[in-house]
C-alpha cells in the first residue's frame, strides 16, 4: 500500500508539473480504445490507436511509454498497422520494429518506446494502429496469504486515462474479469459494470501525460503456474530425430497459502476448498511427437494422458499433488520428434526452425533457457531469433562422441506464451561426418579381432626348454604335417572323382579321346602326388608324438594307393571295351568284381579321413 | 528457393531390419574367424587372411550395432 501511495503522489505531481510538451504536439490520437484483458495470471493490454498528423512535418515514428513499474514486468509488446476498415477486422502482417528510446523534456519515471512507420505519416493524415502489450507478475494479491477455504482475491492498478506523450481526442477503457465477481473498484463518472466486463469512459479531450489511477480489486481463480526456471534441451540427430528435454521448476504464483491443507476438504469439496489450486497443466506438443515421458526425481509419473492428430498432440499432466499459492513442484518431460519437420537446408547452410517458449498452456517463465546441441563436426554456428535474447555457445558429450557436441544456449528472461514463435539456428555439417560413428564402432570391433589374432600369434611360455613346451611344439608339428597329408589326400580323392565323372561322360558322348586325355592327367597328378608324400611321411616316422597316428596314416596312405590302381584298371577296361564296340552288359561283367571293392575302399578312405580330421 | 527437408540417409523404418541383417552377417563371420584359429595349427595359420576375415566382421558388426542402437531409439 506505501509503493502504491508513493506511485499515486509521485504521478499528481508530475501532471501537475507538464502540461504540455512542445516536442511531441506534431501528433494527436484522435481515438484510443484499451482493452484490459485480466482473465489469466499475464495481463494483456490490446489498444487500437488512431493517430492523426496535425502538424506540418510527416512523422516517422510513434511514442509508446508506459510507467516504470508496469515497464519493468512487460514482457511483450507488439505493434502492427490496422489496415481494416471499423473494428472487428484483425489486422495483418508483421509487427512493425519497436525500441526503447530515451528522449529529453520527459518525467523521469517512464519509459519509452519509439514504433518506427515504414511509410511516414504525412500531414493531416491518420492510421490505425494495433497495440498488444503483455504484462507478468502485475497483478498482486490482496489478501497476501489466504487459506485453503478462501477465494483468491488480486489486486491490479492502473489509468482510466492512456498514459500518452499526445493528446487524446476520444478515448475508452473496457476491462474484462475471468468471472463475475468484482470486490471492488474504482468509480469515475459513467463507470459501469455488467456482467464480467467494466466499462471506463468515454473521457474527451485529455492532455498529455495524463495518468489517472484506479484499482480494480476481484477474484482469480485461474491457474497462476509460474517457472522459476525452464531449460529446454533440443539436441539435433542427423540420424531422423530431435529429441527434446524440458526441465521444469514450477511453483503457485498466486496468493500463498496459510495454515494447514486438508486433503479430505480438498478431495470432497475441491472447488470450495482449494478454488485457487491447479492440478493439471495441458501442454501442446508438435504433431508426430513420439516417445513422451513425464518424470521427476523420485521416478515415472503416470498421470497423465496423451492424445494427438495431424496438427498436434496434446499432453496433460497432473503433478503429484495439486499445487496451492507458494507450493513448488519440479519435474522433465521429454520428447522425440521426426527431422523432417525441423531440420532444412539452403544455400548450403543446414538451419533448424524451432520454437523457442515452453509448450505448456498459460505458463510464465522468469528464466527460459534454450540449449540446441548441434551433431560433432557442425561448423559456423549461428542463431537468430525475433525477439532479443543472450546467447553463447558450450561443449557437451553425448553418445559416440570424441571431441563433444557444440551447443547454442539462448537464454531470455520473462516469458509468456506470445513468445511461442520461431527461431532458427544455422550451421554447416558435412554429410561425411556422419560416417564417424559407425566407423568408431567398426574401429573398435577391429581392434578386439586384433587383439584375438596377436594372443594366438605371441608365443607366452616363460621358458622355452622346458619338456611341456618342446613336447607342445612337436605336438603342433605333428599336427600340421598331419593337415597337410589329409589336404593331399583330399586333392587325389577330387582326381578320382574326376575319373569316375569322365567315365560317366563318355557312355553319355562316346569320346573316347578326350577320357584318354583326362586318365593321362590324372595320372600325371597321382605320381606327383606320391613324391610330395613320402617326406611327410618320413617326418612322421620319426617325430615320437606321432606314434599313435602313424598306423593310421600308413594304412589311409597304402588304402588310397591300392583305390587308385583299380580305379586306373577300370578306367583302362572301360576305355578298351568302348573301342572294341562291346555291348553294356559285357562292360559291367567286367569290371563288376573291381567295382565292389572300389565301392568299398572308397568308404574306409572316407573313414580314415575323417579320423584324422578330427585329432 | 524453398528450404529442403533433411531426412536421415537410410528410411527410419528400415532400421530394425538391417540391423537384424548386418549383425547375423557379423556374427557369421566372426564365427567362421573363430572357427579358423581353432583349427588351425600355428604353422598353417596365414595372417592375411585372419585379417581380412576380422576387417569385413568388424565392418558388418560395426554397421549392425549402429543400426541397432538407431532402432532402440538412441538416437547417435
Amino acid at each position: 500500500m506505501m509503493r502504491f501511495a508513493l506511485t499515486l503522489l509521485l504521478f499528481a505531481f508530475t501532471f501537475g508539473v507538464l502540461s504540455c510538451s512542445p516536442v511531441f504536439s506534431d501528433l494527436i490520437l484522435a481515438k484510443v480504445d484499451r482493452r484490459i484483458d485480466l482473465t489469466s495470471q499475464i495481463v494483456r493490454i490490446a489498444t487500437s490507436l488512431k493517430v492523426e498528423n496535425v502538424g506540418s512535418n510527416p512523422a516517422s515514428e510513434i511514442l509508446l511509454s508506459f510507467p516504470e513499474n508496469q515497464a519493468k514486468h512487460l514482457a511483450y509488446l507488439t505493434v502492427t498497422l490496422n489496415e481494416g476498415k471499423g473494428k472487428g477486422k484483425a489486422s495483418s502482417g508483421a509487427g512493425l520494429p519497436v525500441e526503447v528510446v530515451d528522449p529529453k523534456d520527459v518525467p523521469d519515471s517512464l519509459t519509452f518506446y519509439s514504433v518506427s512507420l515504414p511509410k511516414g505519416l504525412g500531414k493531416g493524415e491518420s492510421l490505425l494502429l494495433d497495440v498488444l502489450a503483455v504484462f507478468t507478475h502485475t497483478l498482486e494479491p490482496f489478501p497476501e496469504k489466504i487459506s485453503q477455504a478462501d477465494i483468491q482475491l488480486l489486486l491490479y492498478q492502473d489509468t482510466a486515462h492512456y498514459l500518452s506523450p499526445y493528446k487524446v481526442v476520444v478515448q475508452s477503457l473496457t476491462v474484462k474479469f475471468p468471472e463475475a465477481r468484482v470486490e471492488s473498484y474504482t468509480k469515475l463518472e459513467g463507470t459501469k459494470l455488467s456482467g464480467s466486463e467494466l466499462k471506463y469512459g468515454p473521457f474527451h479531450n485529455i492532455p498529455p501525460f495524463s495518468y489517472l489511477p484506479i484499482i480494480i480489486h476481484f477474484e482469480n481463480n485461474q491457474p497462476f503456474a509460474v517457472a522459476e526456471e525452464l531449460v529446454r534441451e533440443i539436441e539435433i540427430s542427423h540420424w531422423g530425430n530431435v529429441q527434446v528435454t524440458e526441465h521444469y521448476n514450477l511453483f503457485h504464483g498466486g496468493a500463498k497459502s496459510k495454515g494447514e491443507f486438508s486433503r479430505l476438504d480438498y478431495q470432497a469439496r475441491p472447488y470450495v476448498r482449494g478454488a485457487s489450486a491447479f492440478r493439471r497443466l495441458v501442454a501442446r506438443l508438435p504433431p508426430r511427437a513420439h516417445s513422451v515421458y513425464y518424470r521427476d526425481e523420485i521416478g515415472n509419473i503416470s498421470t497423465s494422458s496423451l492424445w494427438g492428430d495431424s496438427k498436434k498432440t496434446e499432453l496433460e499432466i497432473e503433478p503429484r499433488y495439486p499445487l496451492f499459492g507458494g507450493w513448488k513442484t519440479a519435474f522433465t518431460i521429454g520428447y522425440g520428434l521426426p527431422l523432417r519437420d525441423f531440420l532444412f537446408e539452403l544455400d548450403g547452410k543446414r538451419f533448424l526452425n524451432f520454437s523457442f517458449g515452453s509448450p505448456i498452456n498459460e505458463l510464465v517463465i522468469d528464466t527460459l533457457i534454450v540449449k540446441v546441441v548441434l551433431p560433432e563436426g557442425s561448423k559456423f554456428i549461428s542463431a537468430s531469433a525475433p525477439f532479443p535474447v543472450k546467447q553463447w555457445q558450450e561443449t557437451k558429450f553425448s553418445h559416440l562422441d570424441l571431441v563433444g557436441r557444440p551447443v547454442v544456449v539462448l537464454e531470455k528472461n520473462n516469458v509468456v506464451p506470445e513468445h511461442n514463435e520461431y527461431f532458427q539456428v544455422y550451421y554447416k555439417f558435412n554429410s561425411l561426418s556422419m560416417l564417424r560413428e559407425p566407423l568408431m564402432l567398426i574401429f573398435g570391433f577391429f581392434s578386439l579381432f586384433v587383439a584375438c589374432i596377436v594372443y594366438m600369434h605371441a608365443d607366452m611360455s616363460i621358458s622355452k626348454s622346458s619338456a611341456s613346451y618342446l613336447a607342445k611344439v612337436q605336438w603342433e608339428e605333428v599336427q600340421a604335417t598331419v593337415q597337410q597329408i589329409h589336404n593331399i589326400i583330399s586333392h587325389c580323392l577330387t582326381a578320382h572323382d574326376k575319373l569316375e565323372a569322365s567315365l560317366r561322360e563318355l557312355s553319355r558322348t562316346g569320346d573316347v579321346q578326350g577320357c584318354k586325355a583326362t586318365r593321362k592327367s590324372v595320372d600325371s597328378l597321382l605320381k606327383g602326388v606320391s613324391k610330395d608324400l613320402k617326406p611327410l611321411v618320413a617326418f612322421l616316422q620319426s617325430s615320437p608324438q606321432a606314434a599313435h597316428i602313424l598306423p593310421k596314416v600308413e594304412e589311409l596312405i597304402a588304402k588310397e594307393r591300392d583305390l587308385q590302381e583299380r580305379l586306373m584298371a577300370k578306367h583302362t577296361t572301360v576305355v578298351d571295351c568302348y573301342e572294341k564296340k562291346l555291348g553294356g552288359r559285357d562292360i559291367e561283367n567286367r569290371i563288376a568284381p573291381n567295382q565292389q571293392k572300389i565301392t568299398a575302399l572308397r568308404q574306409e578312405v572316407d573313414d580314415l579321413m575323417d579320423f584324422i580330421d578330427e585329432i | 528457393m524453398a528450404p529442403k527437408a533433411i531426412t536421415s540417409p537410410v528410411p527410419d523404418s528400415l532400421y530394425p531390419t538391417l540391423s537384424v541383417l548386418t549383425l547375423a552377417i557379423g556374427l557369421v563371420l566372426t564365427a567362421s574367424f573363430f572357427i579358423y584359429e581353432a583349427t588351425t595349427s600355428r604353422k598353417t595359420r596365414s595372417l592375411a587372411q585372419e585379417l581380412t576375415t576380422g576387417a569385413v566382421a568388424s565392418v558388418f558388426l560395426g554397421f549392425g550395432s549402429l543400426f541397432l542402437l538407431l532402432a532402440c531409439g538412441v538416437y547417435v
